[in-house]
């Protein structure tokens, strides 16, 4: 089936090449890793090519005996993630500790949703880490608000070609670099083979459009009396943009021009008829059809997970490490519902996301980034610059940036596809051929101080009000765009 | 000449209480000494922060400028709040939340205090278990009980649907009729030991022989609770509802982790919304506005709170 999916995605490659040029600036057609041959047959070749010593490259950047102190927040693991990363990310801090056995570090996890807020409330109080590794939305926010000092890969050694360039676009603001990427990721679609054959459907084919989703989802729900597709409309969860935004962009609309290869941000679109179109897509499955997950408005993709695994879920916009996490949750289960969670698993199929009416099909280009941040905003007045890179080095070294991303995300720094462990990923790692295939479709949020509050209460805010009936689609679209005029307006 | 004797008498006065006042500290010092460290964090921790937030809600602060960027605009807060369509919405909401959560949470405890409070076997063990809700973190329950609520794997829905009576599980918390009512449930489920605490402890306080008295003068169970019972009972009445009343005035955890005051803000009251307005749109100003609003009507019933123990305090010094 993978086979199947591979090869339609080869025959792909002329659209993806096409929209990877939204992703690619010119410097990176020169880059070690050549975009520009992106394909799964790419990826699989290169990977394995090269070793690389991270702590000889860091040394160079802050010496190995280097003294000193650290403050750290990063996002870290949360409960829908994979054991995997738990031990990866429990290693990498052993490793740096013993690499630079010299500098105290101070590290503290949070979750995606949480980090935000808290980081925010510490910078008021200028009681923020020396260091930071956000989601990828808000490098920008913090960025054009002078709280991050500039931070550009060369600073740590690497090459600003070793980066995704949609990733760069990210922590880049009027022209100057504020952070690292450390890992970026596209979804894929995950369905159940065994739900679509008894619901009737072609077990092994994706449905290729939106609109099919639809159809499938209502099929599966009129069939089977189980939910067809895992809509999520939570607000304030990040999973919710980012399985709207690619039915959004594949409908032709947009918050903003975010989905054109250069983005200008000036023209609000929620309220195009491509955007309501999205919208539309969303409350017919949810109202009208009734063949979504009623606890939609509530639910987050961990919620979904369980429900996918019981049987009870036909398909859903799916991480990378959703595999893993299957795995993770089978081997937790008991008695019949251990059994019947493999049968689930054996059924699983990756495909591409599918396009919208006239085959654009798009995903949100996500990950996270590392950060510097100024003195006056830190705990204590003081930043340990030679420390922090030395963990940024270290992160977002070819090694690290696989290692920290080895089940649920893929390696920020593209020399991270050329290491032994992306083929040992390759082997281990069920679809993540099909995951790393949608990379070029990738679409950033837009790069803009006021990204986070779009995504995450604006958008989520119009998937309810649409969904609940408190507005019409057209309503709960016009109030939307609205609001991100007015919120651009500086209200 | 009549008015200037009264004025130097006035003056006389104040200055002797002046002066004793000044006398009385200085005479109690020590005592003074040893609640200053008290006092001076509550200043810092307390005091400061009020300050700031009064100060706060007279600036703006957009969201993609520092804090420090912030620009005057006299009452502009307060008028955007009070303007506001989604203000009078959460107010609605905030009403019927306090309201409802402390009233039934209020009765029901009062009735299982009433209850409890006759002799029978297995009553410590029942006044154990009926206090568990209120014992158990609020996180944790609301964890739970949204999965219980879940519109599609929830255990009162599987019930529901198990036994006939409904086709599809009841839609308890996806729903923006049904929302909150479903959170002020799980909020009195958790509330309502707390009632049953305080009316037990006002309950002893009955005295057992006027209820004799009134048995012997012929009074039914109802005469005798409503004229004998209840009378005693009002002030640790008043207190409870108050507390209640604050308590839920203020409560956030319950909505904010089953809801997140969603969905299309049905569940959202004052201090999720608070929540929302500063960390997750970072409109300092507006929420600081909007804070001021719910300290001066947590204030209000303060002062309600204060009278009522105070006269609880005089009925005492009379009796």
């Amino acid at each position: 089936m993978t086979r199947i999916m591979l090869g339609s995605a080869v025959l792909r490659g002329t659209v993806a090449t096409a929209l990877m040029a939204s992703l690619m600036s010119t410097s990176a057609l020169g880059a070690p890793v050549d975009l520009s041959k992106w394909s799964p047959e790419y990826v699989l070749s290169i990977a394995g090519t090269q070793d690389f010593d991270t702590a000889a490259d860091c040394a160079k950047v802050t010496p190995l005996d280097y003294k000193g102190r650290l403050t750290f927040w990063y996002q870290g693991v949360f409960e829908g993630d994979p054991d995997l990363l738990r031990q990866y990310y429990k290693d990498f801090f052993e490793t740096f500790r013993k690499t630079y056995p010299n500098i105290q570090l101070e590290e503290q996890a949070l979750t995606y949703n949480d980090l935000l807020d808290k980081f925010r409330t510490a910078l008021l109080g200028n009681a923020a880490p020396m260091a930071v590794r956000l989601q990828i939305l808000g490098g920008t926010e913090f960025a054009s608000k002078g709280y991050l000092e500039p931070l550009k890969p060369e600073d740590v050694g690497y090459s600003t070609e070793d980066f995704w360039p949609g990733a760069m676009k990210a922590v880049t603001w009027e022209g100057v670099t504020y952070g690292i990427p450390t890992n970026n990721e596209t979804m894929a679609f995950i369905w159940n083979a065994d739900i679509f054959k008894r619901a009737g459907l072609d077990p092994d084919k994706a449905p290729a459009t939106w609109d099919d989703v639809v159809k499938y989802s209502k099929q599966i729900h009129d069939k089977l009396g189980i939910a067809g597709y895992g809509l999520v409309a939570r607000k304030n969860a990040g999973n919710t943009p980012y399985r709207f935004m690619p039915q959004l962009w594949a409908y032709g609309g947009g918050v903003f021009d975010e989905a054109t290869a250069n983005p200008t941000y000036e023209e609000v679109r929620l309220d195009s008829p491509q955007s309501k179109a999205a919208l539309q897509a969303s409350y017919d499955m949810y109202v009208r059809d009734k063949s979504v997950p009623v606890s939609a408005l509530t639910n987050q993709q961990a919620d979904n997970q369980p429900l996918f695994l019981a049987g009870q879920l036909g398909m859903m916009i799916s991480h990378p490490s959703d595999y893993d996490v299957m795995l993770d949750l089978q081997k937790k289960a008991t008695g019949a519902d251990k059994d019947k969670a493999q049968t689930v698993i054996d059924n699983m199929r990756y495909g591409l996301i599918p396009t919208g009416p006239d085959g654009k099909r798009a995903v949100v280009f996500g990950g996270s980034n590392i950060h510097i941040l100024k003195p006056e905003y830190v705990d204590g007045g003081k930043v340990d610059e030679p420390a922090a890179k030395a963990i940024i080095c270290m992160w977002t070294s070819p090694e690290w940036s696989l290692k920290m991303a080895y089940a649920g995300s893929n390696p920020g720094n593209l020399n991270g596809f050329k290491t032994k462990w992306m083929k040992e990923r390759l082997d281990n790692i069920k679809f993540l051929d099909v995951t790393t295939s949608m990379l070029p479709y990738g679409i950033p949020f837009p790069a803009l101080p006021q990204a986070p509050e779009i995504m995450n209460i604006i958008v989520p805010d119009m998937l309810q009000n649409a969904l609940t009936g408190a507005m019409t689609v057209d309503e709960a679209a016009d109030d939307a765009a609205k609001r991100v005029r007015d919120l651009m307006g500086g209200l | 000449m009549t008015i200037v004797t009264g004025k130097a008498e006035a003056r006389r006065r104040l200055q002797s209480g002046r002066s004793g006042a000044l006398r009385q500290i200085w005479e109690h010092r020590a005592d003074y000494a040893y609640v200053l460290p008290a006092i001076a964090v509550m200043l810092v921790v307390i005091a400061y922060p009020i300050y700031y937030t009064i100060e706060l809600s007279f600036f703006k602060t957009p969201p993609g400028l520092q804090l420090r960027d912030k620009t005057f605009v006299g009452f502009d807060n307060y008028t955007t709040i009070l303007t506001s369509e989604v203000f009078w919405r959460v107010t609605w909401n905030t009403l019927i939340w306090t309201l409802g959560s402390t009233l039934i949470a209020f009765v029901l405890g009062f009735a299982t205090a009433l209850a409890l409070h006759r002799e029978f076997v297995g009553r410590g063990v029942l006044r154990a278990i009926l206090i568990i809700p209120w014992v158990i973190s609020a996180v944790a329950a609301s964890y739970i009980w949204k999965w219980i609520y879940h519109s599609d794997f929830g255990i009162i829905g599987a019930v529901l649907v198990g036994l006939g009576l409904a086709d599809r599980p009841p839609n308890f918390i996806d729903s923006v009729s049904t929302v909150l009512p479903s959170l002020i449930v799980v909020n009195i489920w958790r509330e309502f030991p707390f009632a049953m605490i305080m009316m037990m402890a006002g309950l002893q306080t009955v005295p057992e022989q006027l209820l004799r008295a009134a048995q012997v003068d012929g009074a039914s169970a109802w005469q005798r609770f409503w004229h004998v019972t209840f009378p005693h009972l009002r002030n640790v009445s008043t207190v409870t509802i108050l507390l209640l009343a604050v308590a839920n005035f203020n409560s956030f955890i319950i909505p904010w982790i089953m809801t997140g005051g969603g969905p299309s803000n049905a569940s959202h009251i004052w201090i999720t919304h608070i929540y929302e307005l500063a960390f997750g749109r970072q409109r300092w100003g507006v929420a600081s506005a909007y804070s001021v609003l719910l300290f001066l009507t947590l204030m209000t019933l303060g002062y309600f709170y204060v009278r009522a123990l105070s006269g609880n305090e005089r009925q005492e010094g009379s009796a």
